[in-house]
């Protein structure tokens, strides 16, 4: 390592860049906006203290936002974790065939969420497939179709997003599956303990840094749940979400760019605190369960 | 009742393809759904009769391809995608190769920049990023749609860990037979990092090309449109137009869905990369 330093840096140099004016500037930015009253139209700004926040907490839209971010995050986080494992399980021996199911499950996580909204937008649409089939099984489907609805709205971009991403996590377990040594599954096998109890013994607890990886990127991404708000309700219905609000208030209507900043902030520490809680379980020695 | 060892295990196979297949259709239904309104007649109903009925007609496609639905924002898409999938080959080789071959002070600094911006939820410049593009005049332009994501974190370490893998030996022996710093990092080492680049091409590439949230917010102008962009604002029109929407849905998972056929195990292990090696 006896290499010059100039070379090093000047081959850093386009993320030094693109990180300080992309990053590290907005961040800071953002920060000084939330104390202030900042809009696109004002002439200045004025200092305002911690008032952004103070409204923050009494604003109505924005618990309503937050209620229904946790809502997302603690629905279908949960189900979209075991759902994968199960659909890991379902396709990591080897069989006949099993490229192709992988493949298709798979599938749905690289379509594009515009795409998988408007299909979505369609099915759960008044007498649409959905509501068909809700007939079939002799339930009365909501009378405007799913997204028209505030009991149904939310749950119904929940179910879609469990769809869209079991696949994508299905992915990672199964590499997690592969890194566990099969003499482990051998040797249960010559003690004469069934399936079951190695699933419990040997599978479940060598899985645990893969699906304690899995939980943290999976809650930072469903945190920001957004795109599909936008495309199917436009955050009606009890449907809007924190980085909605976040749209809404900064960049439409009245541009309120200084309370929007505060709103990104407070989901900026939430989220910062699960990944911190996180990381902690991740760390951690002794199993999980 | 005793079943033979064979029957039981036919069954059991049986029961499995059984099951394996409902899912797989709840998987890609709604992606046949799609293509299938894509090819039914505008103007017919999208009820459970006429989706089965129906005939099949190429012309919501013609019709897309010569409007302006698809064939500006599909340049657009494919121009941005190309651009910021190029910057990222080349910026995260370097900064990688920066990253895994020196070691100064400010290589600490620059590892834990790296760390930060992964932790850090992309919501929090929604705002800023906004406002900066406004007073530097790039808002509304390619460049807005190009200059933030050029280089992508996930993408250095990616590409740092192959480096580390390549024993440096390739490198000295270059050196001293007069090789300069950027000849070796360009000529000799980039080409061997090419499993990685290829991963790291088909992530972001991905990752750009369905994107809506920030391509939407940082342009106005319908001439700037991404693909997704132009898809989501085109449903608010009048009453929605299922069989036009639906073609250029298709057209817009079309490339994904190729890529993705011909490079499946390049996708699979970006996606895999980062959950093993914790």
């Amino acid at each position: 390592m006896r290499w010059s330093k100039p070379t090093a840096l000047a081959l850093a140099l386009p993320w030094l860049l693109t990180f300080a004016a992309f990053w590290l500037f907005p961040i800071v930015y953002s920060l000084v906006m939330g104390f202030t009253d900042y809009q696109l139209l004002s002439r200045g700004y004025e200092w305002v203290g911690l008032e952004n926040y103070r409204q923050l907490l009494a604003d109505p839209d924005f618990i309503k936002a937050l209620k229904n971010t946790f809502v997302f995050v603690g629905g279908t986080i949960p189900v979209t974790t075991i759902v994968s494992l199960g659909l890991a399980l379902l396709v990591s021996r080897q069989f006949r065939g099993r490229g192709l199911f992988r493949a298709g499950y798979f599938v749905p996580s690289i379509t594009s969420m515009v795409v998988v909204a408007l299909i979505f937008t369609n099915l759960y649409q008044r007498g649409g497939y959905v509501a068909l089939l809700t007939e079939l099984v002799g339930l009365s489907p909501p009378e405007h179709g799913f997204l028209f609805d505030e009991s149904t709205a939310l749950y119904s971009i929940m179910a879609m997003d469990v769809w869209m991403a079991v696949g994508y996590y299905m992915l990672i377990f199964l590499a997690g599956l592969k890194s566990i040594p099969v003499e482990l599954y051998e040797a249960a096998e010559i003690s004469g303990s069934g399936r079951i109890r190695q699933f419990f013994w040997i599978t479940l607890p060598l899985l645990r840094p893969v699906a304690l990886f899995i939980l943290v990127i999976n809650t930072i991404k469903s945190f920001q749940v957004m795109v599909e708000i936008f495309v199917m309700t436009k955050g009606k219905f009890d449907t809007s979400t924190m980085v909605y609000f976040v749209y809404e208030k900064g960049l439409t209507t009245q541009f309120q760019f200084g309370y929007a900043s505060a709103a990104a902030y407070v989901l900026f520490v939430i989220i910062a605190l699960f990944s911190v809680a996180q990381f902690r379980l991740l760390r951690r020695r002794q199993p999980l369960w | 009742m005793v079943v033979p060892a064979a029957r039981s295990n036919m069954l059991v196979s049986l029961g499995r393809y059984g099951l394996l297949s409902v899912i797989l259709i709840l998987m890609v239904f709604p992606l046949l759904w799609m293509l299938r309104i894509s090819f039914m007649g505008t103007g017919q109903a999208i009820s459970m009769n006429q989706v089965l009925a129906a005939g099949f007609t190429f012309s919501n496609y013609m019709d897309i391809f010569s409007g302006d639905l698809i064939g500006r924002p599909l340049l657009n898409s494919a121009a941005v995608g190309l651009a910021v999938t190029g910057g990222n080959i080349l910026f995260c080789f370097m900064v990688a190769y920066s990253l895994a071959r020196f070691r100064y002070l400010v290589n600490k600094l620059l590892f834990i920049t790296v760390i930060l911006i992964l932790m850090i939820p992309a919501h929090i410049i929604i705002i800023p990023l906004y406002v900066l593009m406004l007073k530097t005049g790039l808002y509304d332009s390619y460049w807005a749609l190009i200059l933030p994501w050029l280089v992508n974190p996930i993408g250095i370490f990616l590409v740092k860990q192959y480096i580390e893998s390549v024993p440096p030996a390739m490198e000295d022996a270059a050196r001293i037979d007069g090789a300069g710093d950027f000849r070796i990092a360009f000529r000799i080492v980039m080409p061997l990092c090419k499993p990685a680049l290829a991963v790291l091409a088909i992530q972001v590439f991905f990752t750009n090309w369905n994107s809506f949230l920030f391509p939407y917010i940082l342009t106005i102008s319908s001439e700037l449109r991404t693909l997704p962009v132009a898809l989501a604002l085109y449903q608010g029109h009048q009453a929605v137009d299922w069989q036009h929407l639906m073609a250029g849905s298709s057209i817009a998972v079309l490339p994904v869905l190729v890529l993705f056929m011909f490079m499946q195990r390049h996708v699979v292990s970006g996606i895999t990369a980062g959950a093993v090696k914790q």
